[in-house]
Parts: C-alpha cells; structure tokens; sequence
C-alpha cells in the first residue's frame, strides 16, 4: 500500500478515486508514566513516556487507516493527513485521513 | 487589483519553485532521492537523467537540500541509548518509586479516610456510604485493570518507541 502526503503518486497515474478513508484511535499512559511526565515536566526536556504514547496512537491510526483503504480495494492513499487533540488529560487521539485511490495498471 | 493578483511579481517572470505545487518530475525527483521508488521505477529514472540535463539538475539540487537538512539535524539519541538510560540503576529507582507513590498514596488516603469515617461521631449510614463508595471504586479499578491485562498480549502497539 501507498501512502502518501502528496495528491499524486510519482510515476503512476490515478485511476479513479475510492474515497475518504480514515483511522484513529484514543491511547492513554499508565499513572506512572503521567507521574514521571509531570516530574520530567518540571526540569524540562523531551518527555519520552508521551513520546511513545503519540508514537503508539500514530501508528495504529496509520494501520487502521490503510487497513480500511484496503477493504475498499484502493491500492494508495493520497493526501495522507494527520489531526491531534488531546480528548483526556494524559490521553493522545490520533486522527489519520485521506485519499483512497485506484492507481491505473503500469 | 484583484485579491489573486501578485504586485511583487512581474507577469514575465515565472513563479519560483515555493510559489507553485510540485511538477509531477519534481514529485519524482523527491521519490527518488528519499529511496521511496521501487528497483525499476529507480532504473528508470535514472536512464531518464542520463537522458534529460533538466532532470539532472534538479536531482543534483535535491540532493543537496537533502545533504543540508541532515547536517542542519542535531543528532538524535539511539534507541539503545536510552535503553541503557531506562535500564540504568537511576532509571529503575524512578520507576520503582514512581510505582511505590502511586500503590502506597491512594492506599494511604483511603485508610485515613476509613479511620475518619469509622469514628464513633459518625453517623453509621454515612460509614457504610463511604465504605461502599470506596469499595465499588477499587472494584471499578480492578476490573480496569483486568481489562486492560487481559488485552496488553493483543496490543501491537506496545512496542512503538517513537
């Protein structure tokens, strides 16, 4: 599978366009890792408990988002774009959206 | 003056290459120099520069901006590295009292709480309230906590590091 952030597919041309697709999800950390974020909050510096946790949450919007341009029988997706909000304190939603497409035969 | 015209550029200059959408060989040109195009579209594209200066150009130029932008980037820490720093004696030791403050203070909350309410002043209905809250509290945890064990084998994702 394709993915990618551009509106076209270098070298290959779309066929036709499947639609939207999209996959998020909501992780949280442990107490222990808010715990330990919020002492690494107050000397500073990359707070990794929640770098891993936007990581996770990243990913698995990217797995669920290909897997659903898959079902619909796409073979790229275009367009990819990526929305976070913070829906819980500790919590990361990871939105992923984009473009199926149906690439012509090369 | 409409809202599209630009006054800062003259008609008979062509915009400049962060004033337009990529071209599809510009496109092609990024694909390239980031490893993203499969064995034979490369092969192609290649040919095609030996073919086209144009084209050599701007592979020339990319890759330059390629070269800059990782010599611009500090260098991040390996994985390892913080690997060894997780797994260091000071590592474990905020782990293990990030955990012993997590069990022992609710825990320690909820016995002073208990203490207070099972005083004589107290009024029985409001001891047994409080004791029922507290135990369907810890029975909701519990069962969050099983929940969540229970799933912990089938979640990919744990894995992630960044």
């Amino acid at each position: 599978m394709i993915v990618t952030t551009t509106d076209t597919v270098p070298g290959r041309e779309i066929a036709h366009v499947v639609g939207l697709v999209r996959g998020n999800t909501v992780r949280g950390a442990h107490a222990q890792h808010d715990l330990s974020a919020w002492m690494k909050n107050l000397v500073g510096g990359e707070i990794h408990e929640y770098t891993k946790l936007m990581a996770e949450a990243r990913e698995q919007a990217l797995d669920r988002l290909e897997s659903e341009a898959r079902a619909s029988g796409a073979d790229a997706i275009v367009g990819l774009r990526f929305v976070t909000c913070e829906i819980d304190t500790g919590a990361a939603e990871f939105l992923a959206y984009g473009t199926a497409v149906k690439l012509a035969p090369k | 003056m409409s809202a599209h015209e630009r006054p800062d550029r003259p008609e008979s200059r062509p915009p400049a290459a962060n004033e337009r959408p990529p071209t599809p060989d510009e496109l092609l040109v990024m694909a390239y120099v980031d490893h993203e195009l499969p064995p034979r579209e490369r092969a192609a594209f290649e040919a095609r520069c030996e073919r086209e200066p144009a084209l050599a150009r701007e592979l020339a130029l990319q890759r330059g901006l390629d070269v800059l932008a990782r010599d611009v980037a500090p260098r991040e820490p390996e994985d390892h590295e913080w690997a060894r720093f997780t797994a260091s004696p000071s590592g474990r030791l905020q782990r293990v009292i990030g955990w012993v403050l997590i069990v022992v203070v609710p825990l320690l909350a909820i016995a002073a709480l208990e203490f207070f309410v099972w005083r004589e002043s107290v009024a029985p209905f409001v001891r047994w309230g409080v004791t029922i809250l507290v135990g369907l509290g810890l029975t909701y945890f519990l069962l969050a906590l099983r929940a969540r064990l229970t799933t912990r084998p089938y979640d990919p994702y744990t894995g992630v590091r960044r």
